[in-house]
Formats: structure tokens, sequence, C-alpha cells
């Protein structure tokens, strides 16, 4: 029997319809406004779909928070750990969350936007694969399955675990009208390789930590002696500093020279001092979140004032195959449309050793 | 409006053109793996017969196509010469665009205008069974079918990723009575020790190359073959550009451009070496000739030219050629025939030279052409050949521009009838664009690991 924790942000995704552009503390006045919470549905599309399976057993909250709906939708097995009070609140999701892990679960799947995946992860970190089914106002995160059907489909068969950003905004910065993110964490994600690709393909590239240590070998034969390296946050970047024989800061951003680490979670400030006191400075990125951002999600410390410091020739891509995979296009939203628009077209990613593709770019609206 | 321009089976060329004659100077000779001394052909004469080794070497302009091997190619050959009418219509071009079309050979390529002399000597030379490999099968089934023919054995293996995702390659091979293993095997021990180490590993060509070559020199009775990069692989594809020189003079034309598509690069040779011949003896001297190779392999457009070996383990001679390094293991994209970190020797020569030049393509622009080619001429060309389409087409395109009617011709080198995935892929999108990144490369040469 396999153990899926369960749990719905009843709220999620209610500032949306009435323009609040998140529900963050903000639900009492959605409802004002005539908000209505469409979590359940969204869930009940995914669940109606797994009803048919018998070997899942989803330990869950009760009421709206998982019980109805998987009640409604007809699972045939489930249990309730955690019981809330009046309202569900963030605090809910987080006490949610420890109750269902004490349970001791396979996979954690939630239904909600970029909130309810920040709060899941704080308590779930990497210890087990977290699944979003999207409800959300906004889904920058890629914890998230491309839609309610999808999330089943992967459920349904055999998956593999890949990386995933997770990402928190400030909603107040938001409402103003400013995109202010932070990387607040990279948690493990099902994911299926695309059977439809030649079978080599997948063959070759369907061991995603080979495929960052192809990376990051091609990296460190690549890597000059006195150039200032500017390594923005992820898994696979960190791969590269661990090949290094460099502790990289997960999700800050770091500097590296002559195999040495210069800086670590450094800020804009000390980016821009070490490029101003060093001849070359190069940037290596792997882009952030479910849209795949280059710059201006994650790794703002890397502005565009940086950026063009070191000169945009001088900005290295790297991801893998997999994640290239599911990104068909990349996007650059760095703060300074000009710099976006020097970018042009497409541009190289580092995929493997001696290997890379060429992507589109498109530009955040 | 003439469409095909025909030979006459007696029109069949009697000879092979040799490039070697009409160098400047003579190729630089391959080298011993080991002692780095030039190979003779006693290190040769374990694996190869040695007709073909005189022909690796010869320096004669003309070598005879023995009568035995030209009534073979009376099943196919003379091959028909295209003019490109409705391509041209579509493409709104003042070019003329001919493409020489190879797919009508039983196994759908120009592999069998090489795989046929080959097996013929080595029956001769009293060879009973030839051991080989192949990628994506092209090979395999145009060597299978030409041993069949001189009664002999054929032991191919296949790279197993390619085994069981291309199951008809495997097929023909079978129907040709040829014997298909996946590689890496349980029969050598260059793949018993891969598998040991990795019993699910997919297989690389390098690793069945190294097993065909094991399997070959370990039996008396058993000689190797190669479908390219070879100078007397080169060679028997000559009759394809000696071919299009007589349909062109039919029309009383000569191509401004000649293009095809480059793995090893006998494809591109077979076509392009008598226009080349021209051009270096100054017949014709502005003959353009372009090669066409992936972004993903870019071995004459983005690679060294120097000496390195012709396999992963090291085994074969070291050769001079345009190399990405011979331990590049080239992404796995659709044309899988030109996944290969070098070139041929000659190829590599004429395009150091300036004779040739090279440009490469992506893989979605590549079946992008491949498209226009198929809803305009009606062919479904193989992954490979559809970079030489691509080729073409930008070339129509650009005397567009100029107002130029400029001859093209290139080489329609097979089918895609067994290639269907990949335009499955390409239509649901899946195709990725894989280049080499060869900036990062070349800033930090040094540091690289020295070829050879």
């Amino acid at each position: 029997m396999r153990r899926i924790g369960f749990l719905i942000n009843p709220v999620a995704g209610m500032g949306g319809s009435v323009g609040l552009k998140g529900t963050d503390g903000n639900v009492d006045e959605a409802r004002r406004r005539g908000a209505l919470p469409r979590a359940q549905e969204r869930a009940a599309i995914t669940l109606r779909l797994l009803s048919h399976l018998t070997d899942i057993l989803f330990i869950t909250c009760s009421g709206e928070m998982g019980a109805s709906a998987l009640r409604e939708c007809g699972v045939p097995h489930f249990r309730v750990v955690y019981e809330y009070q009046g309202k569900s609140t963030a605090e809910d999701t987080k006490k949610a969350m420890a109750a269902i892990l004490r349970e001791g679960v396979d996979l954690i799947l939630f239904c909600g936007g970029d909130g309810t995946a920040r709060d899941v992860f704080q308590v779930a970190q990497r210890t087990v694969p977290l699944l979003g089914i999207p409800a959300g106002v906004k889904m920058y995160s890629a914890v998230f399955a491309l839609d309610p059907a999808t999330a089943a489909a992967l459920l349904s068969g055999p998956y593999h675990l890949q990386d995933a950003e997770v990402l928190d905004i400030d909603e107040e910065a938001y409402r103003k009208g400013m995109l202010e993110t932070h990387l607040s964490g990279i948690a493990r994600v099902p994911g299926r390789a695309h059977m439809t690709q030649a079978a080599k393909q997948v063959f070759e590239e369907a061991d995603e930590d080979r495929a960052k240590e192809e990376i990051a070998r091609f990296l460190q034969e690549v890597m000059l002696p006195g150039v200032l390296y500017i390594i923005g946050a992820g898994t696979t970047t960190e791969a590269i500093a661990r090949r290094l024989g460099i502790v990289k800061t997960l999700l800050g951003v770091d500097a590296i020279r002559d195999g040495i680490l210069v800086a670590s979670d450094a800020d804009e400030k000390t980016l821009l001092d070490l490029a101003g006191r060093y001849p070359e400075t190069r940037i290596i990125l792997s882009p952030i979140g479910a849209q795949g951002f280059i710059l201006g999600r994650g790794n703002q410390q890397i502005s565009a004032t940086v950026v063009r410091k070191a000169g945009l020739p001088n900005l290295i891509m790297v991801a893998t195959p997999h994640k290239l995979r599911e990104t068909p296009f990349l996007y650059v939203d760095s703060g300074d449309p000009a710099l976006d628009r020097e970018f042009g077209e497409s541009i190289q990613v580092i995929s493997g050793y001696r290997i890379a593709q060429r992507k589109k770019i498109s530009r955040a609206s | 409006m003439q469409t095909k321009i025909l030979l006459d089976e007696e029109q069949i060329p009697k000879k092979w053109y040799n490039v070697q004659a009409d160098l400047p100077s003579p190729l630089d000779p391959p080298l011993h793996p080991v002692t780095h001394k030039p190979v003779g052909p006693d290190d040769l004469s374990a694996i190869f017969p040695m007709d073909l080794i005189r022909q690796e070497v010869t320096t004669d302009r003309y070598v005879d196509i023995p009568e035995e091997v030209r009534d073979v190619l009376r099943l196919w050959r003379p091959s028909p010469l295209y003019r490109a009418h409705r391509l041209e219509k579509f493409l709104k071009t003042p070019a003329k665009i001919y493409y020489k079309w190879e797919g009508v050979s039983p196994a759908g390529s120009h592999k069998t205008n090489t795989s046929i002399p080959q097996a013929y000597y080595n029956m001769k030379a009293g060879i009973e069974r030839i051991a080989t490999e192949t990628g994506a099968g092209q090979w395999g089934s145009a060597l299978a079918f030409a041993t069949m023919l001189y009664d002999l054995e054929c032991t191919i293996y296949m790279v197993r990723s390619s085994y069981t995702q291309k199951p008809y390659r495997k097929s023909m091979m079978h129907v040709w009575g040829a014997e298909c293993i996946p590689s890496p095997s349980t029969k050598t021990n260059s793949g018993r020790a891969v598998l040991e180490k990795d019993p699910e590993t997919p297989g690389a060509l390098g690793i069945a190359i190294s097993e065909a070559v094991e399997d070959a020199a370990t039996h008396a009775n058993t000689n190797y073959a190669l479908g390219s990069v070879l100078n007397h692989v080169c060679l028997h594809q000559t009759v394809i550009g000696l071919e299009c020189k007589e349909q062109l003079a039919m029309v009383d034309d000569y191509p401004d451009v000649v293009i095809g598509c480059v793995g090893g690069g006998s494809n591109f040779a077979g076509i392009s070496f008598p226009f080349a011949g021209d051009k270096l003896t100054g017949k014709h001297k502005d003959t353009d000739l372009i090669g066409v190779e992936p972004a993903s392999c870019p071995s004459l457009t983005k690679g060294l030219y120097t000496y390195d070996f012709g396999d992963v383990a090291g085994l074969t001679p070291l050769m001079k050629m345009f190399t990405l390094g011979h331990d590049f293991v080239p992404p796995a994209m659709h044309a899988g025939g030109l996944r290969y970190h070098g070139d041929s020797p000659i190829v590599s020569r004429l395009v150091h030279d300036g004779v040739m030049r090279a440009v490469a393509y992506h893989q979605s622009e590549v079946f992008e052409a491949a498209q226009t080619f198929a809803r305009t001429e009606g062919i479904i060309v193989a992954p490979e050949t559809s970079h030489a389409v691509k080729s073409a087409i930008d070339e129509a395109l650009a005397c567009k521009q100029t107002g130029e009617n400029k001859t093209i011709l290139f080489n329609c080198s097979g089918h895609g009838n067994f290639d269907m995935t990949a335009y499955d892929a390409f239509y649901s999108g899946e195709l990725v664009d894989y280049e080499y990144p060869d900036e990062l490369i070349k800033q930090a040469i040094g540091r690289i690991p020295k070829i050879s």
C-alpha cells in the first residue's frame, strides 16, 4: 500500500478572481469581495482520477482540508490524522504537515498555491517528495503539476524524483506591483520521462544526478584561472561547486575564484564589489522555478547591474536535460527591460559534458 | 518540364574516382595507436582484405570497378537525378535545385554503394564472415544485404538502445540472413567488461566498434567492415558524383553548389569528390562544396584538425582529421548516423585546405526543412539527409535574395521510412536543439586533456 499525505489549503486561489493577487492574510477581504473557494474543485479533479487505485492510503486532515474531497470523490482508503478548528490557516497547514509526516508517507500531495507550497516545504523539507495540485493565485514554484489531471497521471505510473524550486513571494510587495521572490528551498518532486522521446535519450538522461555530474565535470574543465565566478542558487550549480571541493550555499549566491570560495551567500553589493576587484567576471546560473527564470526570480542578488558588470556573454547557463524538457521556454525578467532585450531570441544552456541545448527565450509580461 | 534525369544501366561508372590523385600533397598517413609510426598494410591485414587496403592508400586517379560489383549495382544504379521543380516553385527561388536520390537502393540509402564492393573483396580473399557495428541500422542493413549476395556470414553488433527501439532495421538484417546482436554482448571481452560494470547500459557506437573489431581480430575467417570515414569507403561512394556529372551534362548544366550531410563523411565524399577534383585541377575553380553537420556534433565547423583515434576505446590507428576528441560522446539526437566525433581524413583535409566548407544546423530547423521537402517533392528523407535538404533550401533562398540563378546539387542520401518516431517527436515539439558549447571549450583549450 502506498501512503500519500494529502492536504488542501481551502482558501487557496481565492484572492485571484477578486484582484487581490494572493490570499495570504487576506481571506476575509477576499470573501467580502465575493471570492469562492476553488481548491476543493481543483483537488477533486485529481482525486476522481485516482479513486480507482486501491493501493493508495491517503493520510489527511479533516473537512475542507482533505477528508471532504476524498469522501466526495469516492477514494476508498483514507485516514484523518489532523483536525482543524474554526477557519483553516497557514498554521494549520504546518501542523497538519507535521501530523502527516509523523505517520510516515511516501509523498505529499497538496492543493494550493505558492504560499501553500512554501508552508508545506517548511515542514517537509527534502525528507519526502512533494507534488502540488495548482489552485493558487500565483504558481512560480516548480513543485506544481501542470494541471490537476497531470498530477493524477504522475501518481498513476512509475516516476523518478527530480528537484524543484520552492519560491516565496512577498505578497505585500506583490500587491504594490513589485515582484520580490526568494528561493525558499528545493523540494523533491515526481517527474516522468517522456516516453515518446527516443529511448536512447531516456536511457542516457534518466539519471538526474549523473546529468549534474556531467555538467560539473564540463564546467570544471572550462573554468579559467584568475576569473571570478558568481554561482547562482540550485542543485546543479551546487554540484559544480562540490566538484571543485567547495561547500556552496544551496539557496544563496556564492563566488569562487581559482578554486577558492571568496564569498558565500553574497548580496548584490558584495557581488558588485568583487566584480570590480577582478578583471573578469563570469556568472554561472541555473533557471529557477516553474517557468524557468534565468534572472529575476530566486537569484535577485544577481541584479541587472551585476550582469552588466560581468557582460552578457559571460553568463553561463546550466540545467539538466529533465529540467529543460519541462521548460520549453526560458524567461528573463531582470528588472531592466533593455538588458532583457539584449538576451535575444535564444540562449545556450549547458546540459551535459560538452553538450548544450539552444533554448528559446520568452519575456515575462 | 523534365523532372527525372536517367542514365542507362551501361552508364554505371566503370571506375571509381580517387581524389587523392589530385591533392597538391599527399595525405598525412594514419599512425599506429601504440608506436605512433605510420601504419603499414600488414598492420591492417588482420581485419581488412588486401584489395581494400590497397584502395585505402592508392594515389591512382581511377580504380576499376569489378564487373561482378557493377552487376549488383544494376539493381538500383544508376540512381535518378531529380530536378526539384516543386521545391523551387515553393521557395520562389531563381536557383535550380537538383537532388541525387540514393534512397532507391534495397537498403534505402547510399550505404550499399560500399557494402557491395567491401563484401565482394572479402569474398575474393577467402573470408567467410564479416563483423561490423551499426548505430541506427543503416549500415548494418546495407552490409547484411551485401554479404547475403556473396554467401558470407555477417555478424552485426547493434547499439542496444537502437536494437530495442528501432526493430525494423534489425528485421531487415534478419531477412537478409545476418546475425544481429545487441551491443554490449557477452560474445566479446570488451562487451563483457562493459556489462560487468553496468548490466543496464544502453550501449554506444564506440563499444559496438570495439566488439566488432575484437570479433574480427580473434577469428581467422572473419574480417571487419566500416561504413564510412575510411578512404576506400569514400572511393566507393564516388559513383554518386560521377553519375551526377553525366546526368547534369545531359541537361547542359554543372553545379555551382554541391551539398551533402556529414557524419563520417562518405555520402558527402561520394557526391562531391568528382567536383572537388575539377576544382583542384582548375577546371571549375568556383564550385562551392558544402558539408552539413549537426550543431550537436560539429567536427568540421568546430573541431580541431589533428591526429585522433577513430573509436572511443583508442584501438584504431590515429588519423589526421577534424575531431571533437575521441572521448566525446555526442548527444542522442535523431540523426544517429551523424553522431561521429571525427570525419573522413580526406574530407577533413579538403575542408582544411579551403576546397570545401562546412555548415552546422540544429535539429528542429532540419526537420522543418525535411517537412518542406516532403510536402513539395514527396520524399520523406532520413534525419541525416534532412541536413543536406536544409542547406540546399538555405542556398536557394540566398539566391532569391541576390537574384542569382545558381545550380544547386545535393545528395538525397536515404529515406526516413523507419524514422517516423523522429518526425513524431518533431510534431509533438519534443525535439531538443542540442549544440556544442565551442566558445567555452575554445577559451579553455589549453586546459582540456590533450587529444591523442
